[in-house]
């Protein structure tokens, strides 16, 4: 018996220690991810301290004392453990816009008169108010790109819809021609269509500068679709392929016999069957295009894409860390979510193509 | 006179064709169309008459040879980098085991991050008075108010810096690649060279990486690949020209020199020069798949 626990106690330190280990990689390649969520929620006044906060306050608590100029008004401050003074005024609009712009934390004129009327029974008055958390997003969108950020996110989707539906229709149609059919030359096409995938797509973007402006899609949504279809239809070319080969031919082979035509039996037998994998590979061509930045900065001037108008920013604005933080998890946050929903195929694409 | 049953064979056998005919045409429009105007754009002159004059200009830039040798640099150590840290994980981790699909997942997160989205972490980063200073202070290593100006060191440490930007990114998802593919590896083999009288070592250089070995190249291809690539985080870090790469030289000498008359020409030369390189490599990975063996063999 006595036997039996040392044993379990060693296999219950081993386990734990294997655990403490994969947590540790975990959280060291983690961190930088956790630093840029911290930082976009912080308030300005926040993100010009030294060190800046591990974590954004979730309240702002003030201080509001007669001051020389009128009113004086102090917020905590977590890493020095005390009141700092900030601005000594008796305008009231002043202290509203410095909270909501500085601290953003929003309180009306009216509000703050409440609180002065405080002072009569008690000085200093103490108080608290949540703090907007979005603030940082919210003046982004508004700000970045000079007013430019929410058109070219609605822009950047545009793009992404039709860079699915040109790749999903072509790609689609050749993946199915690989999956059913043995003819010559499928072995040739179906890696040419690979190495077209592994071009660098910066060569295709210069050239195609002339050639979009030719069609007139120069610096218009369609033409970076046109442009990122290349590579994404190779994708779905070789997903789609992988998809119809794990659907039996007899299910098809048995509508028929049941009266279907062919074209029946394909879109009522496999297409219902080979949606997950479609909309898999639809969200690899939303990652494709999403992410994107040099074409999308060679093939725009004046509609640029959303990541072009993040590259922009964070490029000039070196010193305003929460708006680049923000501005960086506009851009991330689909791109993880999406990077979810397909995580099995990644890792298949990466292990080896193996179809 | 053709009979209908005949016919209807022929078309059968041209279906596949048919089916693949749209992607073929889009190639043609939208991909050798823009390739063969830029090899002609590279060995023309602004009249069309040929020359190599523009591939003599790219050569000439005192740019060239730092962007050559620090692509260089960047590709071939954090390639190796990445490849031993992420094998060494994954023979540690090796074992299935509770929480493992959650694991992976945010294993996955650094990889899945767009280029604007890692450079805008790593330049908040990176900042005098960014998070990593701040951390560093937090955890007592930085004396109260000290900073560390991580942008201002010497080339060879901002390299080593690019470096391990990278590995944080690719590690991850090489790890989980290669924990796929020694998953795939029956145990009893790996046994067998232990009963045998293999160590560790010996087990692992004679059995398990030799398993492993079409992983293994088509990883590191497909990372070779993305890493000539490199150049947005290299930008954001240290802006234009400080630092040059081979693709910083294609944006630069476009977007931010533009409205002169070599560059057009001096970002088709870069452009050429990197297609040719990313080709290559882009064959290799090919040979390594197997798309030169025959269809019989592929179909068998």
């Amino acid at each position: 018996m006595k036997k039996k626990k040392t044993v379990n106690l060693f296999k219950l330190a081993k386990t734990t220690t294997f655990y403490i280990f994969i947590s540790g990689i975990a959280i060291a390649f983690l961190l930088p991810v956790f630093f840029i969520v911290s930082l976009s929620f912080l308030s300005v006044r926040e993100a010009y301290q030294y060190p800046l906060p591990l974590l954004p306050s979730l309240k702002t608590k003030f201080e509001l004392t007669h001051g020389e100029h009128g009113y004086l008004l102090s917020v905590y401050d977590n890493y020095e453990d005390e009141y700092k003074s900030v601005q000594d005024t008796s305008d009231l609009e002043k202290l509203s816009e410095y909270m909501k712009y500085q601290l953003a934390t929003h309180m009306t004129v009216e509000e703050i008169e409440q609180e002065i009327a405080k002072l009569d029974t008690q000085d200093p008055v103490y108080f608290s108010q949540n703090k907007n958390l979005l603030s940082n997003y919210q003046t982004f969108l508004r700000v970045a790109g000079t007013g430019q950020a929410i058109p070219a996110l609605l822009r950047s989707l545009q793009i992404c819809a039709l860079t699915i539906l040109i790749s999903l229709s072509i790609g689609g149609m050749a993946g199915y021609a690989f999956a059913r059919y043995i003819f010559k030359g499928r072995n040739a096409l179906k890696f040419s269509v690979l190495f077209v995938r592994m071009f660098p797509g910066v060569a295709i973007a210069l050239p195609m500068v002339i050639i979009l402006a030719n069609m007139g899609f120069y610096d218009q949504p369609i033409g970076l679709s046109l442009v990122y279809s290349v590579g994404s239809i190779a994708l779905t070319v070789w997903i789609t392929a992988s998809i119809f080969m794990g659907i039996p031919e007899s299910l098809e082979e048995a509508a028929q016999v049941f009266g279907a035509t062919k074209l029946q039996a394909f879109l009522r037998i496999t297409l219902p069957l080979a949606f997950p994998g479609l909309a898999a590979a639809a969200m690899y061509a939303f990652l494709g295009a999403w992410n994107e930045t040099v074409s999308a900065i060679i093939l725009t001037t004046f509609n640029p894409t959303f990541s072009v108008i993040v590259y922009q920013t964070v490029l000039g604005a070196v010193g305003q860390v929460n708006l680049a933080a923000a501005g960086g998890m506009v851009m991330a946050l689909p791109a993880v979510i999406f990077t979810f929903f397909i995580r099995k195929y990644i890792n298949q694409m990466w292990g080896g193509v193996t179809v | 006179m053709i009979n209908s049953k005949k016919l209807k064979t022929l078309l059968g056998k041209a279906t596949p064709y048919f089916l693949i005919l749209p992607v073929v045409l889009y190639y043609a429009a939208f991909w050798l169309r823009p390739v063969i105007v830029s090899v002609i754009g590279g060995f023309t002159d602004t009249l069309g008459n040929f020359t190599l004059q523009n591939f003599l200009m790219v050569f000439n830039d005192k740019a060239f040879i730092p962007a050559i040798r620090n692509t260089a640099i960047l590709v071939i150590f954090s390639v190796t980098l990445e490849f031993i840290v992420a094998l060494f994980l994954a023979l540690i981790i090796n074992r299935k085991f509770v929480g493992s699909g959650i694991f992976l997942f945010l294993a996955m997160i650094p990889m899945a991050l767009p280029a604007a989205a890692a450079g805008a972490m790593w330049i908040t980063g990176l900042t005098a008075h960014g998070w990593i200073n701040s951390l560093l202070s937090y955890l007592g290593i930085l004396a109260q108010g000290d900073k560390i100006y991580w942008l201002a060191g010497s080339e060879y440490s901002l390299l080593a810096l690019l470096i391990f930007i990278d590995a944080w990114q690719v590690i991850p998802s090489v790890m989980i690649i290669l924990l796929a593919g020694l998953q795939n590896i029956p145990e009893e083999t790996r046994e067998a060279g232990f009963v045998f009288g293999g160590d560790f070592l010996t087990v692992l250089r004679k059995i398990t990486i030799p398993m492993l070995k079409s992983t293994i190249q088509t990883a590191v291809i497909l990372r070779l690949i993305s890493a000539i690539q490199i150049w947005l985080i290299v930008v954001f870090l240290l802006g234009f020209s400080r630092m040059p790469v081979l693709v910083e030289r294609i944006v630069f000498y476009h977007k931010e020199v533009r409205g002169l008359d070599i560059s057009y020409q001096m970002a088709t030369g870069y452009t050429i020069i990197v297609s040719v390189i990313v080709s290559l490599a882009a064959l290799a990975y090919l040979q390594v798949s197997g798309a030169f063996k025959k269809d019989v063999e592929e179909t068998a």
